[in-house]
């Protein structure tokens, strides 16, 4: 199993109202994390989000890794003491096997986004 | 299932060599033993397979403990259903099935096909020991317990002895082929079977005379008081129901019903005599007056006095008898024990299938300081370099030339919005409104009751937008403090929390604005001030600030690129006499400061005046968090304080006992040998004696490990900070 690596996104700090407005870059995927904060897989620029104080900043603190859904399940099933979304797409989150995960569920593949401090524990815990 | 099970096995074998009234329904501990090397197993719920290895537990001592390590690890499988349905009975299966036609996902769980339930938790959640590992369920609607009722175990001298069984394992064990001989019932008698019938109440069970652990005869006395002794093989023993309601009792407030004999009201046994109470452990009837005559008089009281209910039954043979003793005291009988999980022994593995120690987190220059031979500490919550391998290399670097620290641990977070200067204000005891933008403020973070919760810097960006930073352990609490208060005053700002986004790398030492300049950045910000520039071609905010006593400046930059930067760094500084220095130097480094570390040098009450930090709190500010307790408490005489010495030789523990002549006068909370003032440095908890209140009243001279301490007001190093502000 490869490891988790670190992805690029930008993460935006807004109103609820903006970030449910905010102009996202096309086809970009975008995961709602909070009612107040959203990250995306691409770069946004402040003009994006309707909100004059938005925090929006580059983060590079989180690694992920995309896993072929089969492989992926037996072990979230496993590790997860919450009760998995099963419609697709779908975004997750919370601890899985102790460690704090975002989970993107497509029809085919699952993306694990972890912080890139439990990086090591995780690819650890994983295998 | 009796037929398959590992008890009636040996009993069809004549290999069953322990003692005690046998139930074959999982609620006495008359049949564990070691099984496969796993102490504590019920033979009666644990099928028979092949080549099985049972010894029995030692007479008179507790199984040994199993050191294996090469045994699987349990596995533990999550299941997300509508119900879970424990207790497969009449009753269990009526639940069950009602619920599916309902058209629920019902999960089942029966001790007897080898899977029990140790535990219902807030959740809820249903924890479960199956043979393939443990189960944690997790029910959305409903926990139906229909565990039914246990049968009323017998307390009599010899109730130790084999060939006593309660009716239905008598019943159970005929149909099932096994030879009882001849059998006497007391009480109930059971199905199926004859039995010479024994009315009125046990008085004793007697050894045969050619096998002394074996029942031979029963004695009872009818209700005219005269007593009759039946000789037998076998007693079979009916002597009522007490409901098998630990689970359910766990689950008050939770969405758990009970169907079928669980809740069944609990037969109440003749007050016991003689005899043995709770097998387990041992406690007699005897020992139940002992204590009850020394004031032990409830239910919770004779079982902590005794450990009567402790043991691998939990209660299920002792309970109806102690309630029965107690109520023959005068008492109503009394409830049962409080019942917590878990209801069953578990192993070691059983216990920890599915859990996961605690991650500590990793900077993004974990690697880079194993690769350099840094022993690594977990501390302030993350792993970090305790040192690099030459402590006095590294606090000299720092003193003399210049040094690089990771210090990316720190708390990081960006608050912005309208109302941010509104609610910093209200956070922090000192001005924020007038913090001009660029430069950064040391501030306290104070709770209602005025105590010191955390410290850090408070950094404007913008008119509206500002960095705060917290320590290494305080920074998720400070986050929730944060979003709490925002919260509740109705503020409109936004946080974002990037303690984990973020690296920080701290250049400090004499040097420091050399290795910038070298790195690109030729006009750094002053003292307390911050600015963002490319640092050796990394985007950096740089806050210029001090706790090593050295000019400093913390780089906080992507954590993607903090290997770069420090890389850069420590190429750009080699013939600077660059090197990284872990805690242990940056101990000595701010020991010498008199700087503290909120958690390490704070109890839980420290307010600013007891820590020697009032110079933090700004009174005139008309509103914060925790001003009416310091104004209040500021009146109070003051009882200790934080206070900075300085001794001769080596430093002492951290933890010794200060003495102020006879008295005890406090402690230290952080020592260390000062390489620049050579000798010992510390900051100390010192109270002051009664009959002298306040400052004055602190002892200038103390011992410390036997040794003279002087207290000192102000740092002898560096007194005026000087080096920081350079």
């Amino acid at each position: 199993m490869p490891a988790p690596e670190r992805m690029f996104f930008t993460r935006i700090v807004a109103t609820p109202p903006a970030l449910d407005n905010a102009a996202w870059p096309a086809d970009a995927l975008v995961l709602r994390v909070a009612p107040d904060e959203a990250l995306v897989v691409a770069t946004v620029h402040a003009a994006a989000v309707p909100d004059p104080h938005a925090i929006i900043e580059p983060e590079t603190g989180l690694c992920g890794m995309w896993i072929d859904m089969a492989a992926a399940m037996p072990f979230l099933e496993r590790e997860c003491d919450w009760e998995l979304p099963v419609e697709r797409p779908a975004f997750a989150q919370g601890a899985v096997a102790g460690l704090p995960l975002k989970l993107w569920f497509t029809h085919e593949r699952v993306l694990c986004v972890v912080p890139a401090p439990f990086a090591v524990d995780f690819a650890e815990r994983w295998s | 299932m009796h037929n398959a099970s590992l008890l009636t096995h040996l009993i069809r074998r004549g290999q069953y060599a322990a003692g005690g009234c046998l139930c074959l329904a999982g609620d006495c501990p008359h049949c564990l033993a070691i099984v496969d090397g796993v102490a504590y197993v019920r033979t009666c719920q644990t099928p028979h397979l092949e080549g099985v290895s049972v010894q029995p537990h030692p007479e008179g001592g507790l199984p040994p403990l199993e050191s294996r390590s090469d045994r699987d690890p349990v596995l533990a499988r999550t299941v997300h259903c509508d119900a879970v349905v424990i207790g497969q009975g009449a009753a269990g299966r009526e639940a069950a099935n009602e619920a599916r036609k309902a058209g629920q996902h019902v999960v089942t769980l029966d001790s007897g096909d080898g899977q029990d339930a140790i535990g219902i938790y807030p959740g809820p959640l249903v924890v479960a020991r199956t043979q393939a590992g443990m189960l944690h369920l997790y029910p959305r609607n409903e926990i139906v317990v229909a565990t039914g009722a246990a049968e009323i175990q017998p307390v009599a001298p010899g109730n130790n002895l084999r060939g006593l069984v309660t009716a239905r394992a008598a019943a159970a064990l005929a149909s099932d082929g096994i030879d009882l001989g001849r059998v006497v019932a007391v009480g109930t008698p059971p199905a199926g079977l004859d039995a010479v019938l024994a009315t009125g109440e046990v008085v004793r069970f007697e050894p045969r005379e050619d096998d002394s652990g074996r029942v031979g005869a029963v004695v009872v006395r009818d209700i005219s008081g005269r007593e009759h002794r039946y000789e037998c093989d076998t007693v079979s023993l009916g002597l009522g129901l007490t409901p098998r309601d630990a689970l359910l009792r766990m689950a008050r407030g939770m969405n758990v019903r009970g169907v079928g004999d669980v809740l069944v009201t609990p037969d109440v046994p003749p007050c016991p005599v003689d005899g043995t109470v709770c097998p387990c452990s041992g406690v007699t009837v005897d020992d139940l007056r002992s204590v009850h005559a020394r004031g032990f008089c409830e239910l919770d009281l004779l079982k902590r006095a005794t450990l009567a209910g402790t043991g691998p039954c939990q209660g299920a043979v002792c309970v109806p008898h102690i309630r029965s003793f107690l109520a023959a005291q005068g008492a109503d009988p009394p409830a049962p024990f409080t019942a917590r999980p878990v209801t069953r022994q578990l192993t070691l593995g059983e216990a920890a299938a599915g859990a996961h120690h605690v991650a500590t987190p990793r900077t993004a220059l974990d690697a880079e300081h194993r690769a350099a031979g840094a022993h690594m500490e977990r501390l302030g919550g993350w792993w970090r370099p305790w040192h690099y391998g030459d402590v006095e290399a590294e606090y000299s670097a720092v003193r003399i030339g210049v040094s690089i620290c990771d210090v990316s641990t720190l708390g990081k977070m960006q608050v912005s919005g309208p109302d941010v200067v509104a609610l910093l204000e209200h956070l922090y005891p000192v001005p924020i409104g007038s913090l001009a933008t660029g430069r950064s403020r040391y501030a306290l973070l104070l709770d209602e009751r005025g105590y010191v919760i955390d410290d850090g810097m408070v950094c404007r960006d913008e008119e509206t937008r500002f960095t705060l930073t917290f320590t290494s352990g305080g920074s998720t609490f400070a986050e929730l403090w944060v979003r709490d208060w925002a919260e509740s005053l109705g503020l409109d700002v936004r946080i974002m929390n990037q303690t984990m986004s973020l690296g920080a790398i701290n250049v400090t030492g004499p040097r420091a604005k050399e290795l910038l300049a070298r790195a690109g950045v030729e006009s750094p910000p002053q003292f307390l001030h911050h600015s963002a520039a490319d640092v050796a071609g990394v985007p950096c905010r740089i806050l210029r600030l001090s706790f090593t006593g050295e000019v400093s400046f913390e780089l906080h930059h992507a954590s993607a690129d903090s290997v770069v930067l420090w890389r850069r760094l420590m190429d750009l500084g080699a013939d600077l006499g660059i090197r990284p220095h872990g805690l242990e130097a940056l101990m000595k480094l701010r020991l010498e400061m008199g700087h503290i570390i909120v958690g390490q040098d704070t109890e839980f009450n420290s307010t600013p005046r007891r820590l020697n930090h009032e110079w933090a709190v700004r009174l005139e500010k008309p509103s914060f968090v925790g001003r009416t307790a310091v104004i209040r408490t500021n009146k109070v005489p003051l009882d200790k304080q934080l206070c900075m010495f300085e001794m001769d030789g080596e430093a002492p523990a951290e933890g010794a006992t200060i003495r102020t002549g006879d008295e005890y006068g406090g402690y230290v909370t952080s020592s260390t040998w000062s390489p620049a003032l050579g000798r010992s440095v510390m900051l100390a908890w010192l109270r002051v004696p009664g009959g002298t209140p306040g400052a004055a009243g602190l002892q200038v001279t103390v011992e410390i490990d036997g040794r003279p301490a002087r207290r000192v007001e102000t740092r002898s190093f560096d007194p005026e900070g000087l080096r920081a502000r350079a």
